[in-house]
């Protein structure tokens, strides 16, 4: 129990206005959308890669002679790889940028929490996540007459937020390799999600893959997303009730991903780490 | 009230394979930093002043101890008081693309700030840090005394209680250390604000600091005011004196006279107090007929009690 002096010696802290856990959030949206005005290489993760990306997938289905339905199939993966890629990648920037120049410290000695990080600097990947989709959906409209919305609106909506969500997942898994083991990691960044999308049967159906893979698999939201949004193409479902395990397994990573995220920079102040990013 | 309040503080890193190699950077440091006062933390490099400052700061927790900051402690209560405190450090570095007043926005942005009130403040610490004519200058662009002047404007963006300057002037010219200085000083005297810094230039600390400590080894070796440390160290006042005609062979032997080194006319000699002693001694010598010509008096520079503690 505190004794009385101590008691005494604690000046209250004051409240905060409710509005502050918004400005928090708004503060890394905010570097993120300067970030991506002012480099050139966010102008690539935007266009150049998706536009190539839809290109070549696209005319590997003309050499192969698929018909529209395995066409959409492939290019389905297609846009679910590169909407993830970029969206993730901004929720990696929250702690990428302080990484490369070095002001880590900086950032963690602020008073905020981990929802400002990586809600603040996801809403500025689905904003990414959305024009890279219009890009991806215009090229594959006009120069291989595929439909996005052929599965529905409604569809399409989910897929796209279950996109969005695994993309939070991977960020924020990121962001804790990232603070875990510094530079070492930061090929996470673009490593995490290939790995994670060719176990979700990006290009090909999860029945092809090896048993135990597909037992990998299962714990993948992706593979959720991408199997319900097919069915809307006609493909057989491999899950049954796929929409909502899929967003049930998706809640239940966003908070182990935010808990791990907490752990590791608790890790990271207690090793030094956090210090050692800023010098 | 104590603004900082840190007890037997332990910190150890680990590194190399598997951990094995330990390095125990705090040994048992304790350090009470009054409200409103200017505290320095003295050392040679590798002393650990950086690691307890970290501690203090809430960016790297302790092996054993307890800090508290103004009566809050922080490990278990880091997240409410950083809103608090802020730090600044002469190796500064902020994302590159941004410009300076992008950088206060964020860090304000970061601490709860918005609206007219943000916009104030930043615009307020733009003038008052003289980055005006480089608003439009990205941060990677501008010479290290503006990312200096920056990461000191950073510091202030949420009007710090308890503000920590890790080497606030290291590697910037002479004049703009100045003036950086005369900041920090009016930072004290106009807003009550409570600074712990961290220098390397003992004429900084005797300049600004109410109270010094002497951190070695991961332990504080001595405390107290700058006068207060220099008599510690008992190294004495100097006084050159130039007599006609030679120094007298009993000088040596006078009350208070710890040494004497005579070259031709001049004596100059090491007394426990000059204020004491003096009068004494030239008491003395002109009832031995001696004529002074000539008198001075050096009190210790902090860089001799530096030395002596850092030995």
């Amino acid at each position: 129990m505190n004794s009385l002096a101590e008691t005494l010696a604690r000046e209250p802290l004051p409240r905060e206005p409710w509005s502050a856990e918004l400005v928090r959030t708004w503060a890394f949206a905010y570097r993120n959308v300067i970030m991506a005005r002012r480099n050139v290489f966010f102008v690539f993760e935007l266009t150049f890669w998706p536009g190539v990306a839809m290109l070549s997938h696209g005319l590997l289905t003309r050499f192969l002679h698929l018909d529209a339905r395995m066409t959409a199939f492939i290019l389905v993966g297609t846009v679910a790889l590169s909407a993830v890629q970029v969206c993730q990648l901004d929720v990696a920037y929250a702690v990428l940028f302080d990484i490369w120049s070095k002001s880590m410290k900086h950032q963690f000695l602020t008073p905020i929490g981990i929802r400002h990080m990586a809600v603040g600097s996801w809403l500025v990947g689905v904003a990414r996540g959305v024009v890279v989709f219009l890009l991806m959906a215009a090229i594959g409209s006009w120069s291989f007459g595929f439909d996005f919305i052929g599965g529905g609106p409604g569809p399409l909506a989910l897929f796209l937020l279950g996109c969005f969500l695994t993309s939070l997942i991977i960020g924020l898994l990121v962001c804790s390799l990232v603070v875990l083991f510094g530079t070492r990691a930061e090929t996470s960044a673009w490593a995490a999600v290939n790995f994670v999308v060719m176990l979700s049967g990006i290009y090909y159906p999860i029945s092809i893959l090896p048993g135990w893979v597909q037992g990998v698999s299962a714990f993948i939201p992706l593979s959720y997303f991408l199997d319900a949004f097919r069915q809307g193409y006609g493909f057989a479902p491999y899950y049954t009730h796929a929409w909502l395990r899929g967003f049930a397994l998706t809640a239940f990573y966003v908070v182990l991903a935010h808990w791990g995220l907490a752990a590791a920079i608790t890790r990271s102040r207690r090793t030094g780490l956090l210090l050692k990013l800023s010098e | 009230m104590l603004a900082v309040d840190a007890r037997d503080l332990h910190k150890a890193f680990t590194s190399g394979w598997w951990g094995r190699r330990r390095t125990e950077a705090l040994r048992g440091a304790s350090l009470q930093v009054p409200r409103g006062a200017i505290y320095g933390l003295l050392g040679p490099n590798g002393a650990g002043k950086t690691t307890l400052l970290s501690i203090l700061a809430t960016l790297l927790l302790p092996d054993r101890g307890s800090a508290t900051i103004l009566g809050h402690d922080v490990v278990r209560e880091a997240t409410a008081i950083r809103r608090r405190l802020n730090m600044a450090s002469g190796n500064a570095s902020f994302v590159w693309s941004l410009r300076p007043a992008e950088v206060l926005t964020f860090y304000g942005g970061l601490y709860g700030l918005h609206g007219s009130v943000l916009r104030q403040r930043v615009e307020s610490l733009i003038e008052q840090c003289e980055l005006g004519p480089h608003r439009k200058t990205e941060y990677n662009a501008l010479s290290t005394g503006l990312k200096q002047r920056l990461a000191l404007a950073k510091a202030l963006i949420n009007e710090p209680e308890v503000l920590f300057l890790d080497e606030p002037t290291l590697g910037l010219d002479p004049d703009v250390s100045i003036r950086l200085r005369a900041q920090i000083a009016a930072l004290r005297r106009e807003r009550g604000t409570t600074i712990i810094l961290t220098t390397h230039y003992m004429r900084e600390a005797d300049e600004l600091c109410d109270r010094i400590a002497f951190i070695k080894s991961g332990q504080i070796l001595a405390e107290g005011t700058p006068d207060e440390l220099k008599r510690q160290i008992r190294i004495g006042d100097v006084v050159v004196l130039r007599l006609e005609p030679a120094v007298p062979a009993e000088f040596a032997d006078q009350p208070g006279v710890l040494q004497v080194h005579v070259r031709g006319d001049q004596v100059e000699c090491a007394v426990d107090s000059s204020e004491k002693r003096l009068p004494e001694l030239l008491r003395w010598l002109h009832e031995q007929g001696v004529l002074v010509r000539d008198c001075q008096v050096h009190e210790p520079e902090l860089e001799e009690v530096f030395v002596e503690f850092a030995r």
